[in-house]
C-alpha cells in the first residue's frame, strides 16, 4: 500500500465512526486508539460547528430573542450521543445534527410566525451540503464537461426544492442586522430551490413551476422534447430552465455509455 | 529579541469589520476567506491594509487543478499580497470521500516528501508571489511515518526555496504532548526559512483533555516564546495573531496584537 493509501486510512479513521470502531482500522495498529479517538471527537465538534453558525446564521442571529443559539447542541448529550455513529460530511450525519438544531430552536417559547419555515430552510441548506465532493477536477474531466451539451438531464441527488409559507428571501438580509424586534416575515407560499455543485457550492434559487415540473421529470432518461411533452412546456423553455439548473448544481446530464 | 521593522498584524475577522476599518496599531491582516460580497467594511479594509493571502488553496499532496490555481492568482492579486501562504496538509482522501475540514499533516515520509516538492514547486511557478507554507500539528503518532516532521520540513525547504510559515503555538502543541521543552523542539525546526510567525493563545479542549489552538489571547509564556523564536528567524518579516473565528471578541484581537507587539 503507497503511503498516500495509508494517509487515507487515517484520515477515514478520524471522520468515520464505524469503521474507527471496525476490527478493519483497529488491527492496523497504527495510532494509539485513544488518542484517534479523542482527535475525531474534537474534529466532529469544529467540523458541525463551522456548519451550524454558516447554515443556521439567521436563527444564530434571532437567538438574541429566542435565546437560543444553534451550536449550544455541541454540548448537549444528543451529540454526544450521535458520535459513535457520524461519519463527516455525510448526509446521514447531516440530517442527524441538523435535527438536534432544529428542535433546540424550534423549543424556544418566543413566538416567531415564520420560524418553523426558517429552520427548515437552514436545516435543508446543511443537509443539501453534504455528501462528496471534487476537490480537484482532471483536466481531462473538465474538458469533457465544457463540451457536454448533450445526453439526458438528471436531477443531482440531494437536491430540495423546499415549500414553504412564508416568503422568507424577502426577511433574510434583514434578519442579520442588530435589531431587537424581528421583521415581519411576508405569508405567501414560496418555492425555494437548494441545490449544490460538485465543488460543494450550496445555492438557492427561487422555484418555478416551470422548475418544479423539469426537476420531478429529470431522472438521466427523458429526452428534451420528453420533458418538455411531460411539463407541459416548450422545448426552448426546458432548454433555458435546464441551463440554470445546471449552473446551480441542481441538475447534470448524463454521458451515457 | 528583535524587532522594530517586524510588521504585526491579526486575521481580518468579517464580524469585526467596523473595529478593523477604523483600528491604529495593526500593519496587516491575513486573509482566511475571501471577502464576502455585502460585506460593507471590505472597501475600507482594502484600502488601509497590506493583506496577506491565508486561505484554502488546496493539498499539495496531490498538484492543484488550474480552477484552484487560478482562484490563488486572483485573490493575492486582490489582495496585493506580499506572500502566498498555504499549509502542510492532508485532510481529505483522494477520492474525495472523506474531510476532516480542519488541517492534518501529511505522513512524514520520503513519498510525500517527493509529492509536496514536486507539486509545492508546480505551484510556486504559477505565481506571481513568494509562495510560503505553514507547519501542522499532530495530536498523535502515525506510526508509518519515516522521520521527524522538522527533518522532512527542512528538506522540503532546501528542496522547494519556499518560505516557511512558523505557527508557534503548533510547535508548542507538539512539544506539550511529546513531552518536550518547547525551546529545544523549536531548535530543530529550519529557522533560517522563516517569513512569517503566528501566535495564538491555547486553551484546555474537553475532547482532547489537554490544551489546543483557541481564539484566545496568548499567555505570557507564549509570548515570551514567540520573542525568543524571532530572535532566531533572521529573514521574518511579519507576526500574526492567529484567530479566526465568529466568537472572538475585539478586545481581545487587539489586546493581542498590542501585547505581541511589545513583547517582541
Amino acid at each position: 500500500m503507497s503511503d498516500r493509501a495509508l494517509q487515507d486510512r487515517v484520515i477515514r479513521a478520524l471522520a468515520d465512526a464505524p469503521y474507527r470502531a471496525s476490527t478493519e482500522w483497529r488491527r492496523r495498529g497504527l495510532a494509539d486508539p485513544e488518542r484517534v479517538e479523542r482527535y475525531a471527537r474534537f474534529l466532529a465538534r469544529h467540523f458541525y460547528y463551522e456548519r451550524i453558525v454558516h447554515f443556521f446564521k439567521y436563527s444564530r442571529a434571532l437567538a438574541r430573542v429566542t435565546g437560543r443559539r444553534p451550536e449550544a447542541v455541541l454540548n448537549q448529550p444528543g451529540f454526544d450521543a450521535l458520535l459513535p455513529t457520524v461519519v463527516l460530511g455525510s448526509r446521514a450525519s447531516a440530517q442527524a445534527v441538523a435535527a438536534l438544531v432544529v428542535d433546540h430552536v424550534a423549543g424556544s417559547e418566543t413566538r416567531i410566525p415564520c420560524l418553523a419555515d426558517l429552520l427548515r430552510y437552514e436545516e435543508a441548506m446543511m443537509v443539501v451540503e453534504a455528501g462528496p465532493r471534487v476537490w480537484r477536477e482532471d483536466p481531462e474531466q473538465a474538458d469533457e464537461k465544457r463540451g457536454r451539451v448533450r445526453g439526458q438531464a438528471e436531477k443531482v441527488e440531494g437536491t430540495v426544492l423546499l415549500e414553504l409559507a412564508y416568503d422568507l428571501p424577502a426577511v433574510l438580509p434583514s434578519l442579520l442586522q442588530p435589531q431587537t424586534s424581528v421583521p415581519e416575515c411576508p405569508p405567501r407560499r414560496t418555492q425555494l430551490l437548494v441545490a449544490r455543485s460538485q465543488h460543494g457550492r450550496v445555492a438557492v434559487a427561487r422555484g418555478t413551476a416551470a422548475i418544479a415540473a423539469v426537476l420531478e421529470l429529470a431522472d438521466g432518461k427523458r429526452t428534451l422534447a420528453e420533458l418538455a411533452e411531460g411539463a407541459g412546456i416548450e422545448v426552448a423553455e426546458v432548454q433555458e430552465t435546464l441551463q440554470g439548473l445546471v449552473d446551480l448544481g441542481a441538475v447534470r446530464f448524463s454521458t451515457g455509455s | 529579541m528583535r524587532n522594530a521593522e517586524l510588521m504585526v498584524g491579526a486575521f481580518y475577522n468579517p464580524h469585526l469589520g467596523a473595529e478593523l476599518a477604523r483600528a491604529e496599531g495593526i500593519d496587516h491582516l491575513a486573509m482566511a476567506d475571501p471577502p464576502a460580497a455585502g460585506d460593507p467594511w471590505w472597501p475600507k479594509i482594502h484600502e488601509r491594509y497590506t493583506l496577506l493571502l491565508h486561505d484554502y488553496l488546496g493539498q499539495l499532496s496531490e498538484p492543484l487543478d488550474e480552477r484552484s490555481i487560478q482562484r490563488a492568482r486572483a485573490l493575492a492579486k486582490l489582495y496585493r499580497s506580499p506572500w502566498v501562504a498555504e499549509h502542510f496538509q492532508c485532510l481529505h482522501t483522494e477520492d474525495g470521500r472523506y474531510t476532516l475540514n480542519y488541517v492534518f499533516p501529511p505522513l512524514y515520509t520520503e513519498e510525500f516528501l517527493e509529492r509536496f516538492v514536486r507539486n509545492a514547486n508546480a505551484l510556486k511557478a504559477r505565481l506571481d508571489q513568494p509562495l510560503v507554507m505553514e507547519n501542522i500539528p499532530r495530536f498523535f503518532d502515525v506510526k508509518a511515518s519515516q522521520m521527524p516532521e522538522p527533518v522532512w520540513l527542512r528538506r522540503f525547504f532546501e528542496a522547494t526555496e519556499t518560505g516557511f510559515l512558523l505557527d508557534l503555538p503548533h510547535v508548542w502543541l507538539e512539544a506539550h504532548y511529546r513531552g518536550l521543552e518547547p525551546r529545544a523542539w523549536l531548535a530543530e525546526f529550519p529557522l533560517e526559512h522563516v517569513v512569517e510567525l503566528h501566535v495564538a493563545g491555547v486553551e484546555q479542549d474537553d475532547d482532547l483533555k489537554g490544551p489546543w489552538i483557541a481564539p484566545a489571547e496568548p499567555s505570557d509564556e507564549m509570548l515570551e516564546f514567540t520573542a525568543h523564536a524571532a530572535a532566531l528567524c533572521p529573514q521574518a518579516k511579519a507576526v500574526t495573531f492567529d484567530a479566526f473565528s465568529p466568537s472572538l471578541s475585539a478586545d481581545v484581537l487587539f489586546r493581542s496584537v498590542e501585547r505581541i507587539r511589545r513583547a517582541l
